[in-house]
């Protein structure tokens, strides 16, 4: 099957599925604590997001991507898994799971989530097997050491509050391997047992109909003296097999990788682009997105351009992940010294914005709230190469809350209704698991779902516009990218082709009015057609393309065959 | 008859350098049939008893399509005469002939040894130009077409294939040429590079960054503001270093000698004397300059000398999407090919781009009812990309040391001097931004 022919979602059994659907879907990131809390207990649970599934249908999403929703002590937001087969309580059971993607079909939309491969929470049974029991059948499922000196070259990620790799359990009497926190010990991928078991998880969750995984910190699986211990071949091979198995028996499902590294070593986790990719179908495009915040800081298209220079071409059958904000902070690691001291000058102007290599704010204070660059910045996001990605909440501008402790601040009550609790749970406020954002400028008496459906004008109603003149493009997720000749540093402008799919995007990066000359020869002929208004504009000719865009303005047009005049 | 025709058409040519001036008398020097429909001339014209060498690219059709109409020039027995460097059909003719190093009555195409010339893109003419004119080929090629002949080889030419050969960075790459001999001398007439899509110049990318701190709250330094451009400033330091390196390898250098450098500084002064009769703005700032070009007699070291560009300012350099590069080596305009090919300090670079800066942080405030308000942000905004550029010159290895400060100042201050008679012959508002550079400095 052409992988460029989107089929429309539907989960009859009659019709077939399109196996490359994530190709162009639009993503939806919730936060199933944060969404809607349907037994007033103050935290959010799936019956609740199961309840808001026709909001997310009418705005236009494709695809829903869950944080960690199984058991555990919560020490990392659930990052630390107990139990891989079990619901969070706090969140309901495997039922209420079951009808989550049920329903979510019903609708046309599906749904991914979290999975933690590398490691467990050192609550999970098979570590409390493992460190009382070194001769037990799990006794090989971490990777244990007498010393603290194996993988010296190993960095240590988690810097503000770890020193080492290896931590001391005096249960066992030897050192565990971990990547990351010491309460979450790393799985031995080197043990066939570890394997197995993890394929055994993920067909868990794919009978029960989830369609697909983000998999979480990927580059880690295996260890090797010598070497950094990431991206390691034997990594590869791992995830190489899982993905023959998910080919096998659930080939419309959707592996994500997660690996914050630079382009050109995450399109390693694509794997072989001779038969489109056999690893992972999708990853995450890290470097892009601090990019556009310093393009459009720096009024200059340059830090945008050169990241797409650099970004090697990608298995057919793949697709980059992009966004702009997410449930972590801003991420800096894939940004030079200079650039991070500049973007902590620029956009985290208070210390407490920032965390780790990071700044965390949501989108729209992090723009200070300004309509035309948030606009600008979502017409990126939905029209650069790749899939993108919305965080929840930001579709209506939420705000965040700097004074919640670690990155808290971005993952606040969903803000429903101007009603108690932003009509996020009907609990005593006291008990909401985070407190809902009150300030005057994104409190949401103001910032509410409700008064943005109400108001045509909002930017609610905006970003579902766009969404669908998206959705009505295919060239946005499958088409060629191309960036154009512009005699403007300011002026970022590009053409996505698909056979007759044609669209022209120029993108103003400066706060004021600038003019722009484009050399669209290749489109002699054409009268370009902007998509919102479907206003024609002049015909394209063999003298550069005159446009002027407004400050923080950009254009989508569509470009029609061209009417060719006889000499 | 044709000349009679040419004569009034090219008198209102943009790159037509006697503007103005009556044309005395229009002869054909050579006239070669490149391929059916086009024609190659070199016209001599008569102004005022001296003459010039023009080349053109003449077209001829039956029928003129509405698209070339503006390039008509005459109908000659049925037979519209046009300047070809309009129409695509005709001007690809020179993508193969330099690719098949094709030869037409002593015209010379010619292609780069290694290069592989694409036949198949389709040229448009590049905006206006004051003495050339670039045909752009696709997103390819651009090739420059020398309208006024002056016989020999053109330094760009020189010095590009010469670093190309050697693999140098920061320049785009040559890939052919077309030549003739003129008074038995090897002239250039054309030279095609490779063309910098999606690229802008160090101009366009300074202004971007000066209109910000314009634009930002006054307590906002410019290391604070949004659009700071240090870091792009810097880059073009090693950038400038980097091929001030690379020509010393290709070219021969020499050394000035302690006495010779005294007689550079005679030179500073009498330009500043034939500057200061044309503008007595000058006038109150001869003393600082003399002093400045008196450290420069006091030198008691060598110079090294090499070639260099020699007209190097921010509208010079192209910002790809991945580095700065180097165009247009072909020395000060309108100075005779033996003093643009001549050996100088790099120094004399280092500090035309310092002069830039200045200009690109001062531009904006000509005619502004703000500007003396702006004046400390401009000055603050030069500072700061003058010292990354020299921070940025000195990291890619080139050489700065306490000797040459002097010579340095002395050749920004007479580079200065320069502008401030420029502007005030074509642009008096403008005097104000040379002129900020003699003011007393901490």
């Amino acid at each position: 099957m052409s992988s460029t022919t989107p089929i429309p979602n539907t989960f009859d059994e009659e019709k077939p599925r399109d196996p490359y659907w994530y190709r162009h879907a639009v993503f939806y990131e919730v936060l199933i604590r944060g969404f809607a809390d349907s037994n007033g207990d103050g935290t959010g649970d799936i019956r609740g997001l199961i309840s808001k599934l026709d909001y997310l249908q009418w705005l236009g999403v494709d695809c829903l991507w869950l944080l960690p929703l199984y058991e555990s002590p919560l020490r990392d937001g659930g990052y630390d898994i107990a139990d891989y087969m079990k619901i969070l309580p706090e969140f309901g059971d495997l039922g209420d799971f079951v009808r989550l993607v049920d329903e979510a079909h019903k609708r046309g939309m599906r749904v991914i989530a979290d999975l933690v491969m590398n490691h467990t929470s050192d609550q999970h049974p098979w570590f409390q097997a493992s460190r009382h029991d070194p001769e037990g059948p799990y006794g090989d499922f971490y990777v244990w050491s007498d010393t603290d000196e194996k993988y010296q070259d190993a960095r240590i990620i988690f810097i503000d509050t770890e020193t080492s790799n290896w931590t001391y359990d005096p249960v066992r009497g030897q050192y565990y391997w971990h990547r990351f926190f010491h309460h979450q010990p790393d799985l031995n991928y080197e043990n066939p047992d570890v394997q197995d078991a993890m394929l055994e998880v993920l067909r868990f969750w794919l009978d029960l109909g989830i369609d697909g995984f983000r998999l979480d910190a990927v580059p880690y699986l295996f260890e090797e003296e010598g070497t950094n211990c990431e991206n390691l071949p034997r990594t590869h091979e791992y995830l190489k097999r899982i993905r023959a198995e998910v080919d096998r028996l659930y080939p419309d499902r959707v592996l994500l990788a997660e690996a914050n590294q630079w382009p050109s070593d995450v399109v390693e986790y694509f794997g072989d682009p001779v038969g489109g990719g056999d690893e992972c179908h999708m990853a995450f495009h890290f470097p892009l997105m601090p990019r556009i915040f310093m393009a459009v800081r720096r009024e200059s298209r340059y830090p945008i351009s050169e990241i797409l220079a650099q970004t090697p071409k990608i298995p057919e059958n793949c697709q980059w992940g992009i966004f702009l904000r997410n449930h972590d902070e801003l991420t800096l690691e894939m940004v030079t010294d200079e650039e991070r001291d500049y973007m902590y000058t620029e956009y985290a102007k208070d210390p407490r914005m920032r965390a780790n290599v990071g700044i965390r704010r949501r989108l729209a204070p992090l723009l200070e709230n300004d309509r035309n660059q948030i606009e600008l910045f979502t017409a990126l996001l939905l029209s650069l190469p790749g899939s993108p990605v919305l965080y929840y909440g930001d579709e209506i501008g939420m705000g965040d809350n700097i004074w919640l402790g670690d990155r808290d601040g971005v993952r606040t009550p969903m803000q429903w209704d101007p009603d108690r609790n932003a009509g996020f749970s009907d609990c005593d406020p006291g008990r909401l698991y985070l407190p809902v954002i009150m300030d005057p400028i994104y409190g949401y008496q103001a910032i509410n779902v409700e008064a943005h459906q109400k108001n045509a004008g909002s930017l609610l109603h905006w970003t579902k516009r766009m969404i669908e003149i998206r959705k009505r493009h295919p060239v946005f997720g499958l088409g060629e990218y191309t960036e154009l000749n512009s005699s403007n540093p300011s002026v970022l402008a590009f053409v996505r082709e698909l056979g007759d799919d044609r669209m022209l995007c120029v993108n103003n990066l400066s706060r004021f009015p600038q003019p722009v000359e484009l050399d669209l020869r290749r489109f002699v002929g054409v009268s370009p057609v902007e998509t919102m208004g479907g206003v024609p504009f002049p015909a394209i000719g063999e003298l550069p393309y005159l446009l002027t865009l407004p400050g923080h303005g950009f254009y989508w047009f569509t470009l029609p065959p061209a009417i060719i005049q006889e000499e | 008859m044709l000349t009679e025709l040419l004569a009034a058409w090219i008198g209102r040519q943009r790159w037509f350098g006697g503007k103005g001036r009556p044309i005395d008398e229009l002869s054909i020097d050579s006239d070669v049939e490149l391929t059916p429909g086009l024609r190659h001339l070199i016209v001599n014209v008569w102004q005022d008893g001296s003459r010039d060498r023009y080349q053109l690219l003449l077209g001829e059709r039956a029928e003129l399509p509405d698209r070339l109409t503006h390039a008509l020039i005459a109908t000659v027995d049925d037979t519209y005469l046009y300047d070809a460097v309009h129409d695509p059909e005709r001007t690809a003719w020179l993508l193969d002939g330099m690719a098949r190093d094709e030869t037409r009555s002593g015209l010379r195409m010619r292609h780069v040894p290694g290069a592989e010339i694409d036949t198949a893109q389709r040229s448009l003419v590049l905006g206006a130009e004051q003495s050339n004119t670039s045909l752009v080929y696709g997103d390819a090629y651009i090739c420059k077409l020398f309208r006024r002949l002056i016989p020999g080889v053109n330094p760009e030419l020189e010095i590009v294939t010469a670093l190309a050969a050697r693999n140098a960075p920061h320049i785009a790459q040559p890939y052919g040429w077309i030549e003739i001999d003129l008074d038995g001398t090897e002239t250039t007439l054309a030279i095609m590079q490779e063309f910098l899509n999606t690229s802008n110049d160090g101009w366009d990318l300074a202004l971007t960054s000066v209109r910000d701190l314009y634009a930002s709250s006054p307590e906002i330094s410019a290391a604070e503001a949004g659009g700071d451009f240090a870091g792009e400033s810097l880059r073009l330091g090693v950038a400038t270093a980097h091929v001030h390196r690379e020509l010393a390898a290709a070219f021969p250098t020499e050394v000035v000698e302690t006495h010779e450098v005294k007689r550079m500084a005679e030179t500073f002064r009498r330009r500043l004397m034939r500057a200061v009769a044309e503008v007595p703005e000058l006038r109150r700032h001869v003393g600082a300059l003399e002093d400045a070009y008196h450290q420069v007699e006091l030198l008691t070291g060598q110079v090294p000398v090499q070639r260099v560009h020699g007209d190097y300012h921010l509208g010079q350099v192209m910002r790809t999407p991945t580095d700065w590069v180097v165009l247009d080596f072909e020395g000060e305009p309108g100075q005779p090919l033996a003093e643009r090919r001549a050996l100088s300090s790099p120094l004399r670079d280092v500090a035309g781009m310092l002069r830039s800066f200045d200009y690109a942080a001062r531009h904006l405030l000509a005619g502004r009812p703000e500007a003396a308000d702006l004046e400390p942000r401009a000055q603050e905004w030069a500072d700061r990309n003058r010292a990354a550029f020299l921070d940025g010159y000195v990291e890619g290895g080139g050489e700065i040391n306490r000797a040459d400060a002097a010579l340095l100042r002395a050749f920004a201050l007479s580079k200065a001097v320069y502008e401030v008679v420029y502007e005030a012959r074509n642009r008096p508002t403008w005097l104000p931004i040379p002129l900020a550079a003699f003011r007393p400095r901490p």
